[in-house]
């Protein structure tokens, strides 16, 4: 990684492969995360963005390489133990429980925790956060839309006060408005809490100016990887991911330039 | 399929070939004798769609008089910037049908490199493949005065643009239908307007020093070197061809599209440049000519195939392969092969060989030809052990293409072959270039006739600027490009694209320069291959992100390393390479490094690099 101190990063991947039966959904990816920053993974659909979060957090076992959490080779290790060490996964569609109250929901994030003070300050921060979940902390999380079920889904990973969150594109399916303040508040939650981030995301320009640095994930493999300020002028990314393309003399244009990942 | 001690079938067929005089007298001689048969095939959504001799004819005919309805005249050029497809070749012979001259651009190239080429050229109509290249045109139209129409082939994207000075290839036609009716007798004068010493085509060398040159060619260079042609690489209306190089250049242009006219043999468009590897198993062409590069990835891709392999399948792809090369050494050394040694290799074909074949795609051809650049020996040899008879042609695109060629009795690795039997080509006593004589020498560069004083001496003798011998038998052999030809501090003349093919047989090394002239050893700066170096850094846990860094990482350094020391071992001393560098930009063909056939530039990269060469003559 370049431009970052060489101290131990908080998640390290190196040559990790995963696939589903025949199909490898990642040929071999290397990334890591540095304690207290955000770290992001650009890229389509399929590109293998869930599946690098999924082999993280152990939901799927990588066919080669490995995974170090804290100096800890977590490769292919039990989820549950995985959330035990400090790594909470936010799943892509949000995945609350929907018959559980809001409060219940929360709750079941701090189920690794046995400090009762601890996790009562902890939901009053949440609720800092995100007030509506106060408001509707007696309903079942069902009834929330869609973006207060976002919210709750992050409330409940920070609930297991980890070290480490993976999110799985938090954009999906809300309104830009919502989009926007969710990742404010991502971005709150990482500059007064240092909790570390690995964010996957689609939407390239919210990823791009809440995290410090990233990788773009092609087909499986990384092909780009920089700071975010620079990512966002490099010309590829600016082409097939913002979506800012110089017209032609003709005005307007169809056609698709070739990515060099320069 | 073939076997090596039967090549009755490559003995060309003197009652192959049509008469004519000039490229339309060619075609339209090619039109009446074959009518319905089929000259094209294409892919349209996943379909073969094909082109008969007639279908082309009306298409030709209708474009030809498309273009004389715009007021082109006979002698005026028109240019064709787009990939290699069936509007290609309408629009080549559209042109030279309306007494036209005919110039091919590179879809690769920038719009600085177009309009160059379009000004040098006079052109005054251009054929376009689609939108993208559309805009690269009209980014520089203002500053091509003498650019009167752009024609579209392909308008998907464009329904709603309208300019005055753009048409759709389908407009032409349709124009063309019209003014035909109107002016009966136009279309037969126009193809007859030109004589056999007239202009027919341009073909811009590639230029790796200052702007490209444009070579003129006559109608009766390009009929006679295709006559010529059909008895050296002979082929007929059985005959499958693959057109996928570019037919901007004189290979797919003379070997492909006129020699197609010439024999028969029907060409097969592959769908675009990313899906040559799936075509050519689809399309299985019976006679296969392609660029080393080409030859070299087919190979990389058996190799990685078999390394990744069960052990089983190794040991019987080595035992097959064995047998093979048996057979070769024993063909190759002129002797017969024995009926236990046919045996073992029908065996062999059965238990790999064919199963390898098939995989490339070359399990129906009958020959390969190689061309356009030098390709290293040993991998000519596995070709000739997998069973298929590969050609090597040499020639360049002054000379119309081949100028020599390997005789299929008796093939020798190494060599060019010897002369082909319509140009006279010797070896320059005092500089030892070769020199190449007879009708299918260019007419010269347009525009520049002191570079064309260069190339042609008093004599007629065209110097091809490639140094070489001839021995006994007549065999050619080329040592190096006469200006590439390196001079160590020490003295010591070293011809570094010997050590480049070896470098590039590889599987890790896509391309290589050496350098060294007058410095005290050689190295080089090496472009690895992306997939097979991926491949092996995932394989062996080198942590890795994006190309940059797999150039970068130790591993693959040394991985490297002992390629390049492999290839040292081959070599004296003062011809090895001491260190090296890897390229750390991924480069396509649209960069000015490579050629528009992938090759690395030796005077760009030395340019372009100096930095990084300079650091390996730092502290030594």
């Amino acid at each position: 990684m370049k431009g970052t101190p060489m101290t131990e990063p908080v998640l390290r991947l190196q040559n990790v492969e995963s696939a589903y039966g025949p199909i490898k959904a990642i040929r071999g990816v290397s990334l890591q995360v540095p304690e207290s920053r955000i770290v992001t993974v650009l890229g389509s659909n399929g590109a293998g963005k869930t599946t690098i979060l999924k082999t993280i957090s152990g939901i799927l076992d990588p066919r080669r390489g490995s995974v170090t959490f804290r100096s800890e080779d977590i490769t292919a290790k039990d989820p549950a133990h995985i959330v035990a060490r400090g790594l909470s996964h936010v799943p892509e569609g949000r995945e609350v429980f929907p018959l559980l109250s809001v409060r219940d929901n929360l709750l079941m994030g701090a189920y690794t925790r046995g400090d009762r003070d601890a996790i009562a300050r902890d939901l009053e921060v949440v609720f800092r956060y995100f007030p509506i979940l106060r408001e509707r902390a007696a309903q079942h999380a069902g009834l929330l839309s869609g973006g207060q079920q976002q919210m709750l889904a992050i409330s409940r990973a920070i609930m297991a006060a980890p070290q480490l969150i993976l999110l799985d594109e938090p954009s999906l399916g809300l309104s830009p408005k919502l989009t926007k303040e969710i990742f404010e508040i991502i971005v709150r939650i990482n500059r007064e809490r240092g909790t570390t981030m690995l964010l996957v995301e689609q939407n390239a320009n919210m990823a791009l100016n809440a995290a410090d640095y990233g990788y773009v994930l092609e087909n499986g493999r990384i092909v780009m990887e920089d700071r975010c300020d620079v990512l966002r002028e490099k010309e590829d990314i600016r082409e097939f991911y913002l979506g800012i393309r110089e017209s032609s003399a003709r005005g307007e244009r169809r056609w698709k330039k070739k990515k060099t990942w320069r | 399929m073939s076997v090596l001690w039967k090549l009755d079938h490559l003995r060309p067929d003197p009652k192959v070939g049509v008469p004519g005089e000039t490229i339309p007298e060619l075609f339209r001689n090619a039109v009446a004798l074959r009518g319905d048969g089929v000259f094209m095939r294409e892919k349209e959504l996943g379909l073969w769609r094909s082109w008969s001799w007639r279908e082309t004819e009306q298409a030709v005919r209708e474009i030809a008089m498309g273009l004389a309805s715009l007021g082109f005249e006979p002698g005026e050029c028109a240019s064709i910037l787009s990939n290699t497809v069936v509007e290609w070749v309408l629009a080549d012979l559209g042109v030279l049908c309306a007494g036209g001259v005919a110039n091919g651009i590179y879809p690769t190239d920038s719009a600085a490199q177009i309009r160059y080429l379009c000004a040098d050229s006079s052109t005054v109509v251009v054929f376009v493949e689609d939108d993208e290249q559309l805009d690269k045109l009209l980014e520089v139209r203002d500053e091509l005065p003498l650019l009167r129409r752009i024609v579209v082939f392909d308008m998907d994207g464009l329904r709603r643009f309208e300019d005055p000075m753009v048409l759709s290839l389908d407009a032409l036609r349709e124009a063309g239908r019209r003014y035909d009716a109107q002016h009966p007798g136009e279309y037969e004068r126009r193809c007859a307007s030109r004589g056999p010493d007239d202009l027919a085509i341009l073909i811009y060398t590639s230029g790796t020093t200052g702007q490209p040159k444009g070579a003129m060619h006559s109608h009766r260079g390009l009929v006679y070197t295709v006559r010529g042609l059909n008895l050296l690489i002979s082929q007929n209306d059985r005959d499958e061809r693959m057109a996928f190089l570019p037919l901007c250049h004189v290979a797919e242009r003379m070997g492909g599209e006129y020699l197609s006219i010439y024999s028969g043999a029907r060409l097969n468009f592959v769908e675009n440049p990313d899906t040559v590897p799936e075509n050519v198993r689809e399309i299985s062409p019976t006679v296969f000519l392609a660029v080393p590069r080409v030859w070299e990835k087919f190979y990389s891709a058996v190799s990685i195939g078999v390394s990744e392999a069960a052990r089983l399948q190794q040991l019987a792809y080595r035992w097959a392969i064995g047998v093979g090369r048996r057979v070769a050494d024993r063909v190759l050394a002129g002797q017969p092969v024995p009926l236990s040694l046919k045996a073992a290799f029908r065996a062999a074909r059965f238990v790999a060989l064919d199963n390898v074949r098939k995989m490339i795609g070359i399990h129906r051809a009958r020959y390969l030809v190689t061309g356009a650049a030098p390709i290293s020996p040993d991998l000519v040899r596995w070709y000739l052990a997998l069973g298929v008879p590969m050609l090597e042609v040499w020639g360049q695109t002054e000379s119309c293409g081949a100028s020599t060629g390997m005789p299929y009795e008796k093939i020798r690795p190494g060599s060019i072959g010897t002369a082909a039997p319509y140009n006279e080509v010797r070896v320059d006593p005092e500089t030892g270039e070769l020199l190449i004589r007879g009708p299918n020498v260019f007419m010269g560069y347009l525009n520049q006739p002191e570079k064309t004083a260069e190339a042609i001496d008093a004599d007629g003798w065209l110097h091809t600027g490639d140094v070489g011998t001839v021995d006994a038998d007549g065999y050619f052999r080329i040592t190096d490009r006469m200006k590439d030809i390196i001079i160590t501090a020490g003295g010591k003349n070293v011809t570094p694209s010997e050590i480049e093919n070896e470098l590039k047989f590889s599987p890790y090394i896509t391309d290589a320069v050496v350098i060294g002239d007058r410095r005290p050893y050689l190295t080089a700066l090496i472009m690895i291959d992306q997939e097979n170096v991926e491949k092996y850094g995932q394989d062996n846990d080198v942590p890795f992100s994006n190309y940059a860094s797999l150039t970068r990482a130790p591993e693959i350094v040394a991985l490297v390393q002992r390629e390049v020391d492999k290839v040292n071992r081959k070599f004296a001393r003062v011809e090895q390479v001491k260190t090296f560098r890897l390229i750390e930009t991924q480069l396509t063909a649209e960069d000015e490094e490579l050629t528009p056939t992938m090759k690395l530039k030796r005077k760009f990269v030395e340019k372009k690099y100096a930095p990084l060469i300079e650091s390996m003559y730092q502290g030594g």
